[in-house]
């Protein structure tokens, strides 16, 4: 070998390293050896294979200069077999072959392929003593290797490998680099909105076609109903279609693979290469399924479950089909990381909601009107809302937190007969209670849920509706009294009077005649006033409207009352000025009556009793005024309620059908006035009418 | 025909009487005082008077009637609350006690039981035989059918 040739060939591998440092891919570096290294080793072809990730078989990268589909015919090929790079991989030696008859000899399965009876030459590609693949160039002739062609070709597969092996490297770190990238993007979208439907939607659609041909994400539901909630395809007419098919195959929650058993497992499923026999057994005898399944062209699929805290709520599946190369295991890798990141944001997203939730019905209750208190299972407030702090007059900031015994003493006794219903269960209602506060006796309407990690309590403020059915239940028994009692008398009276087996005094057979006509008027009159109310309830009431002196009508009302005046009451009248006023003058004289007929009955003690009138801009004002009990300022507006007593406590002595004053404000009001009074306990009250001076 | 007694439910004429029956109404009706008086003086009963639950009090426990008679609605201490204070005092805890009252919910007979009455008198009522019936009760009581008078009351229909 001349000194030109050897500078030469220095030379050309010059030139190949030049070209391979410009090369960045590795689809660069395998065109640049392809066609510089094969014409720097003066052969014909050359061909690049590198073992496969299980070392198991050699892949066939790229090819110069054969003729023919080799690349289709030896694309893939194991590392166990009879070929000239299986055993150069296996060996990790360069082999080199000067004829095509030696090569036939060696291996015996090339035999009557290929062209021409060229020599051969295989070489390892290793980077630090590891054989990754193999590289072979063939030749037209018989090509005699002496030491220098053959030290050549070896520093041609080492600048092969180094630059292969680099910018594989490279490719990888891109490849991280993308994923990277794919996962900051993904996580971008996660946080981008806590609706995570939306979000999980986006994700999906990101992932194709750089991750795979199809994303889908499911979620199972409470029932363990298993949701799509995402399908991605580059085209969105197959998504369509994927949609279409999902409703006429839904998933069955028992499969044995797949999204059901991810779901049911929590492990992931990762197939790089889906199993003939996992498609037949999905697909069964359905025609119609095996058409759709072969026309999607399924080759590899990741299936990684979403979970967080424990519990597996959804699965992301990615499917390789007509495009995505199979999937490796840093596809399966990212895949767990992308499931991992949408699984927490997923998760977090809801604990936000429930959150939310929360927040909003404790906003709810913060503004309903029945208390409500949480108490944990110590009996310690968690929840008081404000109407719970109205009702016992206890700040939310003095109650949670506490005992509930501490905040309210009186609680062991109001909640002890109420009955605690478990959550969804029909109660049996509220029980109604007491509860003393500052001296005010409020009625609770309380009910109570034990739901096993504390107890919800609602207090119902019901005074106002307790106080209105005492009301009512108190005027049965006061109209049945007021009713009962007199008639009593007179029925009384009358049976005693017409007993023959005793001879009555003259004293007591007056006194029965008495009786009978007294108590036959009070019956006469509780009788008309029940009528009256319920002719007022009825609007039947009708006004007979006419000119009427106020001051003639109550010098009447007080002449009728001096008639059988208790004693110690005096009986007053002043009227200056008063002019004539139209109204129903009986009506008047009926409220009058009443007026002054109660501020007697209220004077127990005596006093006087007057009646003034006074022109009023617009009309007429007549008083009735006494130094009688008076009045509680909580009772004041009270007594104008239909069937409203004062307390019988505060009124010794003092009976009534809880009619009257109700019905003369009714009238008044009748008659375009107004009817109101100003009073004060111990000092007496008075009761003001004003009407106008034309109805 | 004889002549009602006079002087009856007269401190000084009752007091002294060692064989005549005692009853104590207590009713702020003056009428229905009257009525029983009169009607329970016929059958030779001697009758205290109490116009307010203090007094029936007062007076049960100074004057041991054999029976009261007894309203409920009332102002002051009503006759619920003159039932209870009874029942709680020893001395006057085993006088029966017959409601005379205008209040006719049955669930107002329930609470006359609860408080220990042996008769439910509803209002108006026949004072004529009022006599008979305090006897009748007295007797039954002597019986020892008290409990029977007592569940009879919630059992009674309004007449």
């Amino acid at each position: 070998m001349s000194v030109h040739e050897r500078e030469d060939r220095a030379l050309r591998l010059q030139r190949v390293a030049e070209l391979l440092a410009e090369a960045v891919t590795p689809q660069e570096v395998l065109d640049a050896i392809l066609t510089e290294g094969v014409r720097a080793a003066e052969a014909r072809a050359g061909a690049i294979g590198v073992l496969s990730p299980d070392r198991e078989s050699i892949e066939l990268l790229a090819q110069q200069g054969y003729p023919g589909p080799i690349m289709e015919d030896w694309g893939r090929f194991p590392i166990s077999g009879g070929l000239p790079m299986s055993h150069v991989v296996r060996t990790g030696e360069p082999l080199f072959v000067s004829t095509r008859q030696e090569r036939d000899e060696l291996f015996p399965g090339l035999a009557g392929q290929g062209q021409g009876g060229g020599a051969m030459v295989v070489l390892p590609l290793a980077v630090e003593g590891r054989v990754f693949g193999a590289m072979a160039l063939s030749f037209e002739e018989g090509v005699e290797f002496g030491r220098e062609r053959r030290e050549m070709k070896i520093a041609l597969a080492r600048l092969a490998s180094q630059n292969l092996a680099r910018s594989q490297l490279y490719e990888q770190e891109q490849a991280l680099r993308e994923r990277m990238t794919f996962l900051a993007e993904a996580s971008e979208i996660l946080s981008s909105s806590l609706d995570y439907h939306h979000t999980l939607g986006e994700l999906a659609r990101l992932a194709v076609p750089r991750l795979a041909d199809w994303c889908t994400i499911d979620m199972a539901d409470e029932n363990g109903e298993i949701e799509r909630l995402a399908v991605a395809h580059e085209d969105p007419e197959k998504v369509r279609w994927a949609n279409e098919l999902q409703v006429r195959y839904p998933p069955n929650p028992d499969d044995p693979h797949g999204v059901p058993q991810v779901l049911r497992s929590g492990e992931p499923e990762f197939f790089p290469s889906i199993p003939a026999r996992l498609l037949d057994e999905a697909i069964g005898d359905d025609p119609e399924l095996r058409r759709i399944i072969d026309e999607l062209g399924l080759r590899s699929s990741i299936c990684v479950p979403l979970r967080a805290r424990g519990r597996t709520f959804g699965a992301l599946t990615l499917i390789a089909a007509e495009t995505h190369p199979p999937f490796t295991e840093a596809d399966f890798a990212l895949a767990t990381e992308l499931a991992r990141r949408a699984a927490v944001a997923v998760d977090n997203a809801r604990l936000y909601g429930e959150a939310e939730n929360g927040a909003n019905a404790a906003q709810a209750l913060a503004h309903v009107a029945d208390g409500v208190v949480l108490l944990d299972p110590d009996g310690v407030v968690r929840h008081w809302n404000p109407a719970a702090a109205a009702i016992t007059g206890v700040d939310e900031k003095h109650a949670v937190g506490k005992p509930v015994g501490g905040v309210v003493p009186a609680w062991a006794t109001l909640t002890s007969h109420v009955p605690l219903s478990a959550p969804g269960e029909r109660g049996t209602g509220p029980v109604t209670v007491p509860l003393v506060r500052e001296g005010h006796e409020r009625w609770l309407a309380i009910s109570g849920v034990d739901f096993g990690e504390g107890t919800v309590y609602a207090l119902q403020d019901v005074t106002d509706e307790h106080a209105l059915e005492k009301t009512r239940s108190d005027f049965v028994a006061t109209a049945s009294h007021e009713l009962r009692t007199p008639l009593a008398a007179v029925y009384g009276a009358v049976r005693t009077l017409r007993r023959e087996d005793v001879e009555l005094s003259e004293e007591h057979r007056a006194a029965f005649l008495d009786m009978i006509e007294s108590e036959s008027l009070r019956l006469s009159k509780i009788v008309g006033q029940i009528l009256l109310a319920g002719q007022l309830d009825a609007d039947a009431v009708e006004l007979s409207l006419s000119a009427c002196d106020p001051a003639a009508v109550a010098a009447d009302v007080i002449e009728s009352a001096s008639v059988e005046l208790p004693d110690g009451i005096s009986l007053g009248l002043s009227a200056d000025g008063t002019r004539s006023i139209e109204c129903d003058e009986a009506k008047l004289k009926q409220v009058l009556v009443n007026l002054v007929d109660n501020a007697i009955k209220y004077s127990p003690d005596g006093g006087r009793v007057t009646i003034r009138l006074d022109q009023n801009g617009s009309g007429c004002l007549i008083e009735v005024a006494d130094h009688g009990l008076g009045i509680p300022a909580s009772e004041q507006e009270r007594i104008f309620e239909k069937f409203y007593r004062l307390d019988p406590q505060q009124t010794k002595g003092v009976g009534g059908s809880g009619l009257g004053l109700y019905i003369c404000r009714e009238l008044v009001e009748r008659m375009e006035g107004r009817l109101w009074v100003e009073s004060e306990p111990g000092v007496g009250s008075r009761f003001s009418v004003e009407l106008p001076v034309s109805a | 025909m004889p002549k009602e007694p006079q002087a009856a439910g007269d401190d000084s004429g009752a007091g002294t009487s060692t064989e005549a029956t005692c009853v104590l109404v207590v009713d702020d009706e003056h009428s229905i005082r009257l009525l029983c008086r009169v009607n329970l003086g016929a059958s030779g009963i001697d009758v205290l008077e109490a116009d307010d639950g203090e007094t029936a009090l007062e007076l049960a426990r100074r004057e041991q009637p054999d029976l009261i008679l007894l309203d409920v609605m009332m102002p002051g201490l009503d006759g619920w609350g003159v039932a209870r204070e009874l029942a709680h005092d020893e001395r006057t805890r085993d006088i029966p006690v017959v409601f005379l009252t205008a209040r006719a919910e049955a669930s107002d007979r329930r609470r006359g039981a609860q408080l220990g009455g042996v008769g439910y008198l509803l209002k108006p009522f026949d004072p004529v035989g009022i006599g008979e019936l305090v006897e009748d009760v007295l007797a039954r009581i002597g019986r020892g059918e008290r409990e029977q008078l007592q569940r009879g009351i919630a059992a009674e229909h309004e007449r």
